[in-house]
């Protein structure tokens, strides 16, 4: 019972974080319809900067502040040179996202060093307690707690304020909210930075919980964002939320029994919703 | 065949390849002979490569699954049995079908959707086998990868050589001959536009597979000269390194034109080379993968006809406009 | 008497094919233009080529004094035109306040008179206001659609095929509404129902084949059966 609650655990954490990568991925491609191959790299950006901040003030909440504020430059600098250029080409938009996943893996090593780094959890989230027989790990918690709360602070916007409204209309009709006088452009940037930040704030987040950080992980993980995206439906924020989950939770169940196999199960899953539901779990476009 | 009817262009080729032929006899260096083996394998892989992206429009992510297929299927057999022409033969055979029922699955599955899923899926089965080639390590080794003996009449770099030109040569023709067919006619068709080739009653889902299929044997043909000529292998072949080196050779040399990624195969291939003999200058070129990708983003914006196509568009009106219109 | 808006031997491309050869109008202040033509004339893309969806390749567009042919649509929208498409643009998701708050780009006491006129226009709106716009039927995502051009303060709007596909009743219902309004403001409106177009308009123009061949007061037009026959294939 003890394991079974705690490799729930581990799956919600490892879902969290996962989410925090779709919900960008998501958010970016309903709105302007690119899915950003880049992503995984804003991820490791988020990571690498973050522990090093943390590790130099030794502050941990200010490495997730630095990485928060990688991912909104980061964010800013690749829809304005990479995304906006190729504007309206879905092919070249396809095609130079991987360009930029790539370049971004490398300078990673040129900026930090090509070796791996080791972050540990900060005093306050170190350590776990008992709830009757079950040990609870902070940090897993921490990270579950994050991701609700980004989950309900996104939601919130979406539902709740204007750019919010702007950004659900622009989701189904770019041109009729360009028509109303409202320039999508930027709606688009501040997506894009805000779909940024989440990523770099779930590479930081990941790097405690996995112990060390290295350059390729940003693909790793982008490739279980990616498969969350189908499953959940392109567009779809509630949708990436839901297959976070599913695929965290796959992930660190078959870690534990059949390791080998867990990316293939998640592939598995993906291919069964490609043929049978292939706009995924949550349709957003008709 | 009435030679008059033979293109201009064709007997250009045929006196380059000609030319080529007679190349391990001016250099006996075993290193150069190397490298342009190598330019000619990656040019049978980005031939194969621009079959899908220029000529059908279909972005793979994940070419280097069947580079790798190919080069794991040739080596596990001929390691597992005699290195003999005959285990050869069977890790080819092995290779193909592999490569086909792969590329089959993943045409079938997303081919019908929006381009973005096939590219996702394609660099999602990639990121798997790479897995299963670390992780499945009684058969391939794991990361270590291991080394395998030739059957004996292919240890000789000439004869290697030649047979991988040869390959260049008949992949060359034959795909050239494939994108002038009707089929690839209707390829092109589909990638200036979808909708209107479907509402022509073509069924454009089985087309797209048919391309998908023939792209992903070719690339595992290239794999398993790929092997042949290094006669060692590791989970190097299925790195996104190697899907990026086949669209690098694709965009620069100009994709749509089967020539361009041979001149690409060169100057990446070169490229290569060189940036790692400078790497005891600088250790900024050991990080070659940063310029490689710069260079291939700014030729996305800046040079999306890439040479071929922008030498083509000087001298004629059939330009590859489709691919990167607004 | 003043145009509000002026088009000058206007041309435009759809990728490669030239669909605006040479369209040329005037619109007068508080009156109802009307863009006549056969299916393919080019009277759709006229309208998106003012709204800056398509760009002009030539020729200019004037409103208020101002050329606005090389705007972006959100200024050439923040300028005073509402728009009005042809599929109406409904967010489906939203409901129908909300794809009315989309529109609203302050929420000032002019905005919100104007919002409770067009409210008193349109009932069904206030009824359904909490309603997805895409359950809605086709006549109330058409109200629905004019209302939200007409909640800023637009001087101009652009309606394409308001009948298209409703029910002749809706469809009178749906005119009477533009008449209405028309005591508001400036409409420009493409119509293929001449029946309906002739009521409400004052002055009409038609289109065939990207140009504008003929134009005069719409009295005129209705008694002149040739030129009907001859451009719009009605008798």
């Amino acid at each position: 019972m003890d394991l079974i609650v705690s490799l729930a655990i581990n799956g919600l954490a490892t879902g969290m974080l996962i989410f925090l990568l779709a919900a960008g991925l998501t958010l970016i491609f309903g709105l302007m319809d690119v899915l950003n191959f880049a992503h995984g790299g804003l991820f490791v950006w988020g990571a690498f900067s973050g522990v090093w901040v943390y590790n130099l003030t030794g502050n941990f909440m200010l490495g997730i502040a630095a990485a928060i504020v990688t991912g909104l430059i980061l964010g800013a600098i690749t829809e304005f040179l990479i995304i906006r250029p190729v504007y309206g080409n879905h092919i070249q938009q396809i095609l130079i996202t991987l360009g930029l996943m790539l370049v971004l893996g490398e300078l990673i090593k040129v900026v930090f060093g090509p070796e791996q780094k080791s972050a540990v959890p900060p005093a306050f989230l170190d350590g776990s307690f008992m709830l009757g027989d079950i040990i609870l790990i902070k940090y897993r918690l921490f990270i579950i707690a994050v991701g609700i709360f980004i989950f309900a602070l996104t939601t919130f916007i979406l539902k709740r304020t204007r750019i919010g409204l702007i950004v659900r209309a622009g989701v189904m009709n770019k041109e009729m909210v360009q028509s109303l006088g409202i320039n999508i452009q930027f709606v688009f940037m501040a997506v894009f930075m805000v779909g940024a930040a989440m990523a770099a704030l779930s590479g930081m987040l990941m790097a405690p919980y996995s112990g060390v950080i290295y350059a390729e992980m940003g693909l790793e993980f982008a490739i279980l964002a990616f498969i969350v995206v189908v499953i959940g439906g392109m567009g779809s924020f509630k949708g990436s939320l839901f297959a976070a989950i599913l695929v965290g939770l796959t992930q660190a169940f078959m870690a534990y029994y059949v390791p080998a196999l867990s990316l293939a199960v998640n592939m598995l899953l993906m291919t069964a919703v490609l043929i049978f539901r292939p706009e995924g779990l949550f349709k957003v476009k008709g | 065949m009435n030679l008059r009817h033979i293109e201009r262009s064709t007997w250009i080729y045929i006196a380059f390849a000609l030319l080529l032929f007679i190349v391990p006899f001016l250099f006996t260096g075993r290193s150069m002979l190397f490298m342009i083996m190598q330019v000619f394998i990656f040019g049978i892989f980005a031939m194969s490569y621009d079959l899908l992206l220029g000529y059908t429009g279909i972005i793979s992510f994940g070419h280097a699954m069947f580079f790798g297929i190919g080069a794991y299927s040739a080596a596990i057999v001929m390691d597992l049995n005699d290195s003999t022409l005959l285990s050869l033969a069977a890790g080819v055979l092995v290779a193909v079908i592999i490569a086909a029922i792969v590329s089959f699955i993943a045409g079938i599955l997303t081919l019908r959707l929006k381009s973005h899923f096939y590219a996702m899926l394609t660099l999602a089965l990639a990121g798997l086998f790479l897995v299963a080639a670390e992780k499945w390590t009684s058969l391939t080794g794991g990361g270590e990868g291991f080394t395998f003996r030739l059957p004996e009449f292919l240890r000789d770099s000439g004869t290697m050589y030649m047979i991988c030109l040869i390959s260049l040569v008949v992949f060359f023709f034959g795909l050239r001959r494939f994108t002038k067919s009707p089929l690839g006619k209707v390829l092109v068709a589909i990638r200036e536009n979808e909708n209107r080739t479907e509402s022509l009653g073509f069924q454009v889902l089985h087309y797209k597979v048919i391309v998908s299929v023939i792209a992903g044997v070719i690339a595992s043909f290239a794999g398993v000269l790929y092997v042949l000529s290094l006669r060692f292998i590791d989970t190097s072949v299925f790195a996104v390194d190697v899907t990026l080196d086949a669209l690098l050779m694709t965009i620069i040399g100009g994709v749509g034109t089967l020539i361009g990624p041979l001149i690409g195969a060169g100057l990446v291939e070169f490229a290569h080379h060189w940036l790692s003999d400078l790497a005891d200058v600088h250790w900024i070129f050991e990080r070659w993968i940063i310029l490689y990708g710069i260079v291939y983003i700014l030729a996305v914006i800046f040079f999306p006809l890439g040479i071929a196509g922008t030498i083509q568009s000087k001298f004629s009106n059939r330009v590859t406009k489709g691919l990167f219109k607004k | 008497m003043s145009n509000l808006l002026e088009l000058q031997q206007v041309e435009a491309y759809i990728q490669q094919y030239h669909i605006l050869h040479d369209i040329s109008f005037e619109v007068p202040k508080g009156e109802v233009t009307v863009l006549l033509g056969r299916n393919g004339a080019g009277k759709t893309t006229t309208l998106r080529t003012i709204m800056g969806l398509n760009q002009a390749s030539g020729g200019s567009i004037i409103y208020n004094d101002k050329e606005i042919g090389q705007l972006k649509t959100h200024s050439i929208a923040q300028n005073g035109i509402g728009y009005v498409p042809e599929d109406q643009g409904i967010f489906d998701n939203l409901t129908v306040g909300e794809n009315l708050k989309v529109a609203m780009k302050k929420e000032d006491e002019e905005t919100t008179t104007r919002m409770e006129w067009v409210l008193g226009l349109f009932p069904d709106l206030q009824k359904f206001w909490k309603k997805p716009g895409g359950q809605l039927s086709g006549g109330q995502k058409q109200m629905l659609a004019i209302a939200r051009a007409y909640v800023n303060e637009n001087e101009l709007l652009l309606i394409d095929e308001p009948s298209k596909g409703l029910a002749p009743i809706i469809v009178e219902k749906v005119m009477e509404s533009i008449q209405q309004m028309k005591e508001q403001t400036t409409i420009l409106l493409v119509e293929q129902n001449f029946l309906m177009a002739s009521k409400i308009g004052d002055r009409f123009y038609i289109i065939d084949d990207g140009q504008t061949i003929h134009n005069g007061q719409m009295d005129e037009l209705k008694n002149d059966k040739a030129l009907m026959k001859k451009y719009l294939g009605i008798a």
